[in-house]
């Protein structure tokens, strides 16, 4: 990061942002020190990893952080994909919340669905205590202090003691301003034994222009509470994105985290699963598809810190054109998580070779009474595949569809949220075919294509396939 | 409308296997070819599909006097070609179902409408009752943990959906035990009505007890030297290929068949 850059994003800066929010004086302070640690700490802190870091740097110092009005017309863009009956829906355009629906049912049950700062003025205090022992700290990574000092939006999501919803709270953020930058922080939790499914979606309209959006999420998952979260990304190819989450995963508690990620220029995750309960399940589902010359940088962490635990993270991409990933994942297991078991895989399908994956797993255990393994392969597609496929009538384009989106099918059909499931489907398809298409419900996607792909159920256990126990 | 291989000269990697093949195929006719490991069988049959390691170097694949040299596989799947692979590739997260389906809406003559997907499941219980298959075969992923018969059994299927004017089976009685080599010959029999000419590629004699051929030709060193009925393939049976190597190194007692070259 050079000295130019730091100087857009300073501690004047900081301090407006905050005021212009009407924040209390513990937050802004929250903010100074996370800053401190944003102008410490290098782009990249893991000395494994440090040879990859330039292709995916970022550069800040082309972002501004101006206050941004525009007015976002959600109705045009989303015409076919919303009705505009939906309930238990965020909308947020730009930086700014413009839409927010929560059913009477639910409202009365005492879910939240929120911007964080109404949340903040609801209830400082339990709003305080989340900030202060936040998962994503400042200081394990840059762009996470980043974030955490700069946020100018965020999103609040609670659903309490033992209320359990099957449908998808959602959030929509859509962005629509030249040079917007977006930076915010989401909660999201599930007291004791409560059911929460949380739908996240991220696009563009308009002409692309370099746009930025930085986010951090925590999840919290309670004892015996279960949580899944989607998330889709459908930037525009000039826009940068960078996410920062973690998701803390309490006693039999279970929380899944599914990505599908098509879209920005450079996009940067970092994921950190934290499995701190006894019986505590956790599930990671990274699907992407890239072209052109996107660059994706991708860090997936299984963090086992108690007896009896499960884990398990599997990346699945494919890459086009000169586009470039990298896959990071790490399975840490302590000295007292006896008896967890744990997974990472990471497969990528080069289709021209010009794009270029990496995947970088690795291990560290302290307790033999374990399970861990790990799993990792590129390669290109198989021309035995597609000789097969057109033999059978097939033309070279389709028999490649197929192939390709056949390699996404054994992550794509675990994803537990079938509306993501069925979305992502529809929308790697849509790349594929060089057209957006958006996450659509069941029943206009029925009406788009006719029928629904047919579900190959494969073995429920993470760990049959796999032989290479340590 | 005949299947006819004329001269056909074909090199993998820069290596030359075909080496001038004859043949014939009309349709209705079922051809044996036989020949020893490496006399070129899979090659002429990869070769005749398009697969792209096989160049042709010289000579003709017609099919109703169209030569095909140069087509797509896919093309020339549009003319009435099919080919039962000896070893199907998987593909993982390709269900059976839409992938039969995508081969039923491919070899259908241009301009016809495919089928709703509740006709195209009728179409395909009848063939998969034919094969004696269960119906959660469609329901998995593209010969993916398939044993050696369900692949082969697989193969039939496709051809049944298909329904080619010219079928290559490349070693589809290979690795079958006595039920399933039954079960796939008459399903070829079923298959290949007078519409379809079939050459059967085998190292054995044993699928032609229940697959009839009218006609029978071994392969050797690239070239067929040696044609006739039914009857060759059990001298083949009974005198191996060492007969038909040492007739070629010695070249000069004539078969004791009575066949003449």
């Amino acid at each position: 990061m050079s000295q130019a850059s730091l100087s857009s994003f300073n501690e004047d800066l900081l301090r407006s942002i905050s005021a212009s929010l009407a924040e209390p004086s513990w937050l802004t302070d929250v903010r100074l020190e996370a800053f401190r640690q944003f102008i410490s700490l290098p782009s990249e802190k893991n000395p494994l990893y440090t040879k990859y870091s330039r292709t995916f740097d970022i550069a800040l110092d082309r972002f501004k952080l101006a206050r941004d009005r525009t007015e976002v017309d959600f109705r045009s863009f989303f015409t076919g994909y919303l009705t505009g009956t939906e309930s238990d829906i965020l909308l947020q355009g730009n930086e700014t919340q413009v839409h927010a629906e929560l059913s009477r049912d639910l409202a009365s049950k005492g879910v939240n669905l929120m911007s964080f700062h109404d949340a903040l003025r609801q209830e400082e205090g339990a709003v305080r205590k989340l900030v202060e022992g936040r998962l994503v700290k400042s200081e394990t990574d840059k762009y996470a202090a980043f974030v955490n000092a700069f946020f100018n939006c965020g999103t609040f999501v609670r659903v309490p003691r033992g209320v359990v919803l099957e449908k998808p709270l959602r959030k929509m953020l859509l962005l629509d301003s030249p040079r917007t930058s977006v930076i915010e922080q989401t909660f999201v939790i599930a007291e004791e034994e409560a059911r929460l499914v949380y739908l996240e979606e991220q696009y563009s309209k308009g002409t692309p222009s370099p746009a930025f959006v930085a986010s951090t999420a925590e999840v919290i998952a309670r004892p015996n509470s279960h949580v899944d979260f989607s998330s889709i990304q459908l930037l525009d190819d000039q826009t940068t994105h960078l996410s920062n989450r973690g998701i803390e995963v309490s006693n039999d508690a279970r929380a899944t985290m599914s990505s599908l990620s098509l879209g920005a220029s450079v996009s940067r995750s970092r994921t950190n699963f934290y499995l701190n309960g006894r019986g505590s399940f956790a599930e990671g589902f990274e699907i992407f598809f890239t072209d052109g010359k996107q660059r994706y940088d991708y860090e997936t962490n299984l963090v086992h810190n108690s007896p009896d635990s499960t884990g398990s993270t599997q990346a699945r991409g494919v890459l086009k054109g000169e586009s470039q990933s990298i896959f990071k994942g790490m399975i840490k297991i302590v000295n007292a998580a006896k008896n967890s078991r744990s997974y990472l895989a990471h497969h990528a399908m080069i289709l021209e070779r010009t794009a270029r994956s990496d995947g970088v797993p690795s291990l560290e255990i302290d307790n033999n009474e374990v399970k861990a393994t790990h799993s990792a392969s590129v390669a290109q597609i198989d021309e035995e595949q597609l000789f097969y496929l057109m033999a059978r009538g097939l033309s070279p384009d389709e028999a490649k569809k197929m192939v390709v989106l056949g390699f996404f099918e054994p992550v794509l059909s675990r994803i537990p949220i079938e509306q993501t499931r069925e979305g992502a489907r529809f929308m790697i398809e849509g790349k594929w075919h060089e057209e957006k298409r958006r996450l659509v419900d069941r029943e206009t996607l029925l009406a788009a294509t006719g029928e629904l792909t047919p579900e190959v159920k494969e073995s429920e256990d993470i760990f049959e396939r796999h032989y290479k126990y340590r | 409308m005949q299947l006819e291989i004329k001269e056909l000269h074909a090199s993998v990697e820069g290596k030359e296997i075909l080496k001038g093949v004859n043949l014939t195929i009309g349709q209705g006719e079922t051809h044996a070819l036989m020949g020893p490991n490496g006399s070129g069988k899979s090659t002429l049959a990869y070769t005749v599909m398009g697969h792209p390691k096989y160049q042709v170097t010289s000579g003709e694949i017609l099919i109703d006097r169209e030569n095909i040299v140069g087509l797509a596989p896919d093309k020339r799947v549009k003319k009435g070609l099919f080919l039962a692979f000896q070893y199907p590739v998987s593909v993982q997260g390709v269900s059976m179902f839409s992938f039969l389906r995508a081969a039923y809406n491919n070899s259908r003559p241009a301009g016809s409408e495919p089928p709703t997907i509740f006709e195209f499941k009728e179409v395909v219980a009848e063939k998969l009752k034919m094969l004696s298959m269960n119906d959660s075969f469609l329901n998995r992923y593209l010969n993916e943990g398939f044993s050696g018969g369900e692949k082969k059994r697989a193969e039939i299927l496709q051809m049944a959906l298909m329904q080619p004017k010219f079928a290559v089976l490349d070693e589809t009685d290979s690795g079958l035990d006595i039920d399933a080599l039954r079960i796939v010959a008459e399903g070829i029999n079923r298959v290949s009505g007078p519409q379809t000419g079939s050459l059967l590629i085998t190292h054995y004699q044993r699928i032609l007890k229940y697959v009839k051929p009218q006609f029978v030709h071994v392969m050797f060193e690239g070239r067929i030297i040696e044609s006739g009925g039914e009857e060759l393939s059990r001298l083949l049976e009974e005198k191996g290929y060492t007969w038909i190597k040492g007739y070629r190194e010695e070249e000069q007692v004539p078969p004791q068949t009575g066949q003449t070259l």
